[in-house]
């Protein structure tokens, strides 16, 4: 489905073009490029030091790609004018100070974006964190810090989630939950990015699938094409990413 | 401004931020109390002694620790890692995709920093001269004219002083080091103080000009400098400063 009207899937749409990132005389990405489209959940899977959180860092601006582009609608992220209400994120944790209380964290995320703190309490209750938001960031457990990275990423109510391994942690029950509402997300013509490497909790979730290995890209399709003759996604995966046919 | 009142809204839900409230307070204050107690003893006991000139502004530029400590901390605590448990990420990323433009986080942030160190600076200067009066009473020095821009040489020197940490921090991105020169600098063993005793030049050091601003007669001075050109030195330092930081913090991977 592509849900939304046609200004708005546009508008939506997070493009990578051609992304390379060196430190040094390493290469981190060798030119990935890949597209997340609204009223889809994109998968963006591969091992650990593929690549996924580099790209997303480039992404939201926070590192700088050697060259190459990495645009929301057809623009980079720090241009967008109210970047809270376009894009939300959620990158390794919670990204907020252990000493504050969740609600505090929330409640200078709200300001910077001039929401009202009615809009913390709201997200709060949708992450099931309404009774833990007077306790210290550096109290919660793993599951507790995604919910808040979750609540963070849900404040400006954005038309595109980007989540850096967001089932991590979460129980089975949190794993449920999360599918659930990145798949209504994804129903309303929003558009859904998330990386991980845990292929079994993945398969149910996404729509597209973007495997990267050692910085390239090396499958990109629906779920159905990059699954393809393997008996399972993890199937695919392994053999994609180690080279070795199952 | 949105930028602005979330980084105030950070500062006053920080912990650090109200230890460093509090020491810049008590410092002053209780050494206040101790010097001016020790003060009275000798006015007592022969009516030669007078209260010093720099009675309540020496304290005060003790109590710049306070300053510095909310400084550092302003800027450390955005790069702290949390807990392995919940990520280890760090809360630089939801500021940067808070705000995304570099200059205008560091800019909210730096205002935030300079705003509440100058209401920290006239808390502390009003309970300093307050604990000193009380304690010397008739013998305490009359607050006049001329100390209206004393009182403001030391709100300017705080500012300064906690912008200066900030700035340091920022190029660091961790609050351990900063933290721990300065403060000692500032109380246990001044090096900057030690360094005047080597080269006059010292004395242009950001702490030795800044304190010019408001202390009127500084222990074995080796130079004569003005309030208005310490004040001055210590901007030219503050400026230099603040844009080398906002130079790498803008152009580096945050």
């Amino acid at each position: 489905m592509t849900g939304g009207d046609a200004s708005r899937s546009h508008v939506d749409v997070i493009t990578i073009d051609n992304l390379v990132k060196r430190r040094g005389s390493r290469e981190i990405l060798s030119g990935i490029s890949f597209r997340a489209r609204p009223g889809r959940v994109t998968g963006f899977l591969g091992p650990n030091g593929a690549g996924k959180s580099s790209t997303l860092r480039i992404l939201l601006g926070l590192d700088r790609a050697t060259s190459g582009a990495a645009l929301i609608g057809s623009v980079p992220f720090a241009k967008l004018p109210d970047p809270l209400a376009m894009v939300g994120a959620m990158l390794d944790g919670p990204g907020a100070h252990r000493a504050r209380t969740g609600r505090a964290h929330l409640r200078w995320v709200a300001r910077s974006a001039g929401l009202p703190r009615a809009r913390v309490d709201e997200v709060l209750e949708v992450v099931g964190l309404t009774n833990a938001a007077s306790k210290r960031v550096g109290a919660y457990s793993l599951g507790m810090g995604r919910r808040l990275g979750l609540a963070t990423a849900l404040l400006g109510d954005p038309e595109i989630l980007v989540l850096d391994e967001p089932v991590n942690g979460l129980d089975p029950d949190g794993i449920r939950w999360i599918r659930t509402l990145l798949r209504e997300r994804a129903a309303s013509g929003r558009t859904v990015l998330l990386s991980g490497h845990l292929m079994g909790e993945l398969a149910e979730t996404v729509d597209d699938v973007v495997v990267v290995n050692e910085g390239k890209v090396v499958a990109d399709g629906t779920l159905g094409e990059v699954t393809g003759a393997y008996r399972t996604l993890e199937d695919a995966f392994f053999a994609l990413t180690t080279g070795a046919a199952s | 401004m949105r930028a602005l009142a979330a980084e105030t809204s950070k500062l006053a839900s920080l912990p650090a931020v109200w230890i460093a409230t509090a020491a810049g307070v008590v410092v002053p204050g209780v050494i206040a109390a101790i010097t001016a107690s020790a003060a009275l003893g000798a006015i007592d006991r022969g009516p030669a002694a007078i209260a010093a000139i720099d009675t309540g502004y020496q304290e005060l530029a003790f109590g710049v620790v306070g300053a510095i400590i909310l400084g550092v901390v302003a800027v450390s605590s955005e790069y702290v890692t949390e807990s392995a448990d919940s990520g280890g990420g760090r809360q630089i990323t939801t500021s940067l995709t808070a705000v995304p433009s570099r200059l205008r986080f560091l800019l909210a942030k730096l205002s935030a920093i300079a705003i509440s160190s100058a209401m920290l600076a006239i808390t502390a200067a009003v309970t300093t001269m307050g604990v000193v009066r009380v304690v010397l009473g008739e013998h305490a020095p009359a607050l006049g004219a001329d100390d209206v821009p004393r009182l403001a040489g030391v709100a300017c020197y705080w500012v300064y002083s906690a912008l200066l940490a900030a700035g340091i921090t920022v190029l660091t991105r961790h609050g351990v080091v900063p933290l721990a020169v300065l403060i000692a600098n500032t109380s246990v063993v001044s090096v900057t103080y030690l360094l005047t005793k080597i080269t006059p030049l010292a004395n242009y050091l950001p702490d030795m000009a800044g304190v010019r601003m408001f202390i009127r007669k500084l222990a074995d001075s080796t130079a004569e400098i003005s309030p208005l050109t310490g004040g001055l030195v210590m901007t030219a330092w503050v400026t230099v400063l603040l844009v080398t930081a906002a130079i790498s913090f803008t152009r580096r991977d945050a």
